[in-house]
């Protein structure tokens, strides 16, 4: 039926032993429990809302209101009332139901939930600017960790949204790029074979510069992004970053990757600035919107070299409910070891492509990674020539890991308020507590080798 | 006829995926297609004749010069002639059993699915219905025959009675005999199919009435219906004005009328309908659609990212000329200054063209008459309120109307009551839902009404206060689909069971109880 269902080629059989290898040495390297306290609690939080449907629908969905109200009796009147929705409650959440009813109880209940959110969130988002993130990057460079800012934001719905949105963009790239001047040297981030690698690193998204990006016309749209993306490639080239253009959801998909390439495409951006796209592993279409870009990448003179961040996709149950809802062919693959099938089989084409491309290869999957840095080398390539992309708040551990074993490892840092930043935090929980996650596989214990048996 | 033709349960037909672009790439050639078949001839049809004329036309709403299709304009003896042979028709056709009538009315959806593009066209031609919600209208009046095929078949079953020793009860559903639909422009395939295909599934003959502004699209439909096995005696189509539905609904052997339209029209049918005709022998109940003053409540925790693309959508969407769309928003005081302005400064962005165009957000309304009508609104909303966001520029030829939202009104203003049915959005402040639920209480209509709201408390409040027939939670609170969201209006917005539901058919038959008596010489025989 489809690409991923093939059996794997001889070649990719010949890299097990070298994966499950690297796989091992990667999870040994694992910074122990007893240094995340708080992840303990997290974890167990996340284990217990992971194992109850609807105990989890009514977290989330508190989780998502709480940017909305407007006291921390508005607050827990929301807390109660979600969780008063459950068919059974575990004792906990009786007694957190019966303190609701009284003012002080509310507010005592109020405040205790927006700590534990706000705690949940810190752990996801950096901090509220670019600004006051300068600190993080900073010691995660020292560290040997390059980074990646994501600026959260509202839904772009008016021009003055996307102007503001665009000078956001703007000052992340002169902070970021400013501070990083003064950061010590670490070669091993800051180049690879074919150029040197932009410190400063900050994505945008096509659908925030723009309120007039609709799915099913998207000239307008992208005429008028291109006037917003244009001044923010000319400032990258400029500071010397590189400014990554995520992807979202399959409404914009081809909309978003048209209008990059044409820009890149343009004359005054022949040399630089540094840009990247994004592929989604988990749409089934994704080999030939691949080889779309490589066509366009082996065709285009321009340097440095675009560099595709392979991910496995996050709008997973979005795109599934929304081609149930219209009766579509649901583009996403449904099983997830189809997805991992194909997400190695992407990574193979990529690290192939080079120096057409650069390659980021995004996953909190260890053997998604393991099978990366193991084709990489299989490829006769030096480690430096394969970035390794994590997630701040999911991918910590793997994070120091491949720092510790000196990879070139970014991490992705939202920046934003709590209010901008609920829909990636819903997003991300979601992520990590789904049955299929590998975290959650991670977390319950399951044993190496079957973390690290080919999908 | 072997047995149920129905093999596959209900499913909606999935409407055109535009967000890719070699789906997009197909419209362009549906257009050139229908364009070498321009104007299309409307005849009138009654039974299996047929008389062309040239009476009557319709015309792009967005370049009025341009002929869409001209029509015969029936006559009172042809509303006498196609009443007679649907008279004449009814009883074989019903007696063909519910499977053979379901299985003519899939011919008809298949037909139609097989010219999804080129229909569309014609809807976009017509009716300036932009193209996605023209296929979605194409979709609808496909699902409406697959459905109420379906329906039929079940309804033909009967209902369980008690059964006791010595008797046998059954209750049976039977059709009125023929009904006149009278049907809109504003979903032209979708809702004359919705009622003709009611009405002839349960074994009704139909006399069909359609917009004097969309006769086109009638005619495709009642060329399905033919295409697909529905006996020329059973469907009749008398193109025309008002004076054509009043003499169709004055008609002596009219049993039902199926209206969808405006509420005067309505109230006339209803008054006519009470009268019989001399010589008539039985009453003509009336399904009527009619029209709605569609609120949306934005509670203070609602998600703004979500409620205003969705707000505007139900609101500006095929120009608010749905009887589905938003037309006042009542929101919390804690956010409405955040969200009208955003709302504003969305509404300033929206893309004001020609159907055609797949980027334009707002079409032309249908005619002269509605642009002079939402014009007059528009004054009246600047006179009693303030004009917070219009979009501009707006083509000068062609029907248009520049979106508008409008707060501040006072209370007894005529753009918070009447029916606008164009592309004004009025927004309200209220201290709270309680407040809100209270002012789409005050209102005589009750068809649609939307709210926004996160608290689970605050959804069970709405759900149980509102007087409407469909309430749409965190979503828009136009498109209902088949199956899905039955659709229909309480209070003055109408006298149906809902469209798409389970119950609809029921409107379009009379029940029979036939109880015999099984005993003979004292056994049970």
């Amino acid at each position: 039926m489809s690409g991923a269902g093939n059996p794997r080629p001889p070649a990719a059989e010949a890299l097990e032993p070298e994966i499950h290898r690297i796989g091992a040495e990667l999870a040994a390297a694992f910074p122990p429990a007893a240094r995340h306290p708080m992840r303990a609690i997290d974890a167990r939080a996340m284990e217990l809302a992971s194992s109850d449907r609807e105990l989890k629908a009514a977290l989330f969905r508190f989780v998502d209101v709480v940017p909305a109200c407007r006291s921390l009796d508005d607050l827990a009147r929301h807390l109660a009332s979600f969780l008063s929705e459950l068919p059974d409650a575990p004792p906990p959440i009786t007694a957190a139901m019966r303190i609701s009813h009284t003012k002080a109880g509310r507010a005592a209940l109020g405040a205790a939930a927006a700590g534990g959110v706000k705690h949940m969130a810190h752990r996801f988002i950096v901090g509220e600017t670019p600004s006051s993130a300068l600190g993080i990057f900073k010691t995660l460079w020292g560290r040997g960790i390059a980074s990646s800012v994501d600026l959260l934001g509202e839904a772009t719905v008016t021009q003055a949204e996307a102007d503001r949105y665009a000078d956001r963009c703007a000052d992340a790239l002169e902070r970021v790029a400013d501070a990083a001047r003064s950061w010590p040297e670490r070669p091993h981030l800051e180049s690879d074979h074919s150029d040197t690698v932009a410190r400063a690193n900050v994505c945008a998204k096509i659908s925030a510069l723009t309120p007039l990006l609709r799915p099913d016309a998207p000239a307008r749209g992208q005429r008028d992004a291109a006037d917003r993306l244009r001044p923010l490639l000319r400032l990258a080239r400029s500071v010397g970053a590189h400014l990554h253009i995520d992807m979202e959801s399959l409404d914009s998909r081809e909309a978003v990757l048209e209008l990059v390439l044409e820009l890149l495409s343009e004359g005054e951006f022949a040399d630089g600035p540094s840009a990247g796209v994004v592929l989604q592993a988990y749409l089934r279409d994704s080999p030939a919107q691949l080889a779309t870009i490589l066509d366009w990448a082996r065709s285009s003179p321009r340097t440095p070299p675009l560099q595709i961040r392979l991910v496995k996709g996050a709008y997973w149950d979005h795109e599934l409910v929304q081609a149930r809802a219209h009766g579509w062919p649901v583009p996403v693959f449904e099983l997830k070891a189809d997805c991992d099938r194909n997400f190695e089989a992407l990574t193979r084409t990529l690290l192939a492509a080079r120096p057409s491309v650069r390659v980021a290869i995004a996953s909190h999957n260890l053997r998604s990674v393991a099978h990366a840095i193991a084709a990489n080398r299989a490829a006769g390539a030096e480690d430096g020539d394969l970035e390794l992309q994590v997630l701040r708040g999911l991918g910590d551990e793997l994070q120091d890991a491949l720092a510790s074993l000196g990879f070139r490892v970014r991490t992705y840092c939202p920046v934003g308020d709590l209010v901008a930043g609920m829909a990636y935090l819903v997003r991300r929980l979601l992520e990590n507590t789904s049955n299929d996650s590998f975290l959650s596989a991670q977390a319950a214990g399951t044993p190496l080798e079957v973390l690290l048996a080919a999908p | 006829m072997t047995g149920d033709p129905m093999h596959a349960p209900f499913a909606n037909e999935p409407t055109l995926e535009l967000r890719r672009a070699a789906v997009r790439a197909r419209l362009a050639d549906s257009l050139a297609t229908l364009e070498r078949e321009l104007p299309i001839s409307v005849p009138v049809r009654v039974g299996g004749d047929t008389r062309a004329g040239n009476d009557l036309s319709s015309t792009d709403p967005g370049d009025p010069e341009r002929l869409v299709a001209h029509a015969a304009v029936a006559s009172e003896s042809d509303v006498d002639a196609a009443v007679r042979r649907a008279t004449a028709g009814y009883r074989s056709w019903h007696a063909s059993g519910a499977a053979a009538r379901a299985s003519a009315l899939l011919g008809a959806a298949a037909w139609l699915r097989e010219r999804r593009l080129e229909l569309a066209a014609l809807e976009v031609r017509e009716c300036a219905k932009p193209w996605p919600e023209a296929d979605a209208d194409v979709c609808e009046a496909i699902d409406f025959l697959e459905y109420y095929a379906r329906g039929a078949i079940e309804l033909e079953r009967g209902r369980k009675l008690l059964q006791v020793p010595g008797e046998r009860n059954e209750l049976r559903y039977v059709p009125r005999g023929v009904v006149a639909v009278i049907a809109p422009w504003n979903f032209p395939l979708a809702i004359a199919c919705g009622m003709t295909a009611g009405a002839l599934a349960t074994g009704n003959a139909v006399v069909l009435k359609p917009a004097e502004q969309s006769p086109g699209c009638a005619e495709k439909l009642v060329q399905a219906l033919l295409a697909g096995g529905v006996p020329a005696g059973v469907i009749s189509l008398v193109p025309g004005e008002g004076e054509v539905g009043a003499a169709l609904v004055r008609h002596r052997d009219v049993n039902a009328i199926a209206f969808t339209g405006s509420l005067p029209v309505g109230l006339e049918i209803m008054r006519a309908a009470v009268e019989p005709a001399p010589g008539q022998r039985h009453l003509k109940p009336v399904i009527a659609e009619l029209g709605g003053k569609n609120c949306v409540i934005v509670a203070a925790d609602a998600d703004l990212d979500e409620a205003i693309p969705e707000i505007l959508g139900s609101a500006f969407a095929f120009a608010g000329q749905k009887c589905s769309a938003a037309s006042r928003v009542l929101v919390h005081e804690a956010i409405a200054e955040h969200l009208l302005d955003r709302l504003a400064g969305a509404v300033t962005v929206l893309d004001v063209g020609q159907a055609d165009q797949l980027g334009t957000d707002v079409p032309p309304v249908i005619d002269r008459e509605a642009q002079e009508r939402v014009a007059r609104y528009a004054r009246l909303a600047e006179r009693q309120g303030r004009i917070v966001a219009q979009a501009e520029p707006v083509p000068d030829r062609g029907w248009f109307c520049a979106p508008i939202v409008a707060t501040d009104l006072a209370e007894d203003s005529e753009v918070l009551g009447e029916e606008i049915f164009g592309p004004l959005l009025a927004v309200q402040r209220v201290r709270d839902v309680e407040r809100a639920c209270d002012l789409v209480d005050e209102l005589p209509f009750a068809l649609t009404g939307g709210l926004f709201a996160r608290d689970p408390g605050t959804v069970r409040y709405v759900r149980d206060r509102t007087p409407v027939g469909n309430l749409y939670v965190n979503r828009g609170i136009t498109g209902a689909m088949v199956g899905r969201q039955p659709f229909g209006g309480n209070r003055l917005s109408g006298t149906g069971l809902k469209a798409g539901g389970p119950d609809y058919l029921l409107q379009f038959v009379q029940q029979r109880a036939v109880s015999e008596n099984t005993m003979r010489h004292g056994l049970v025989v």
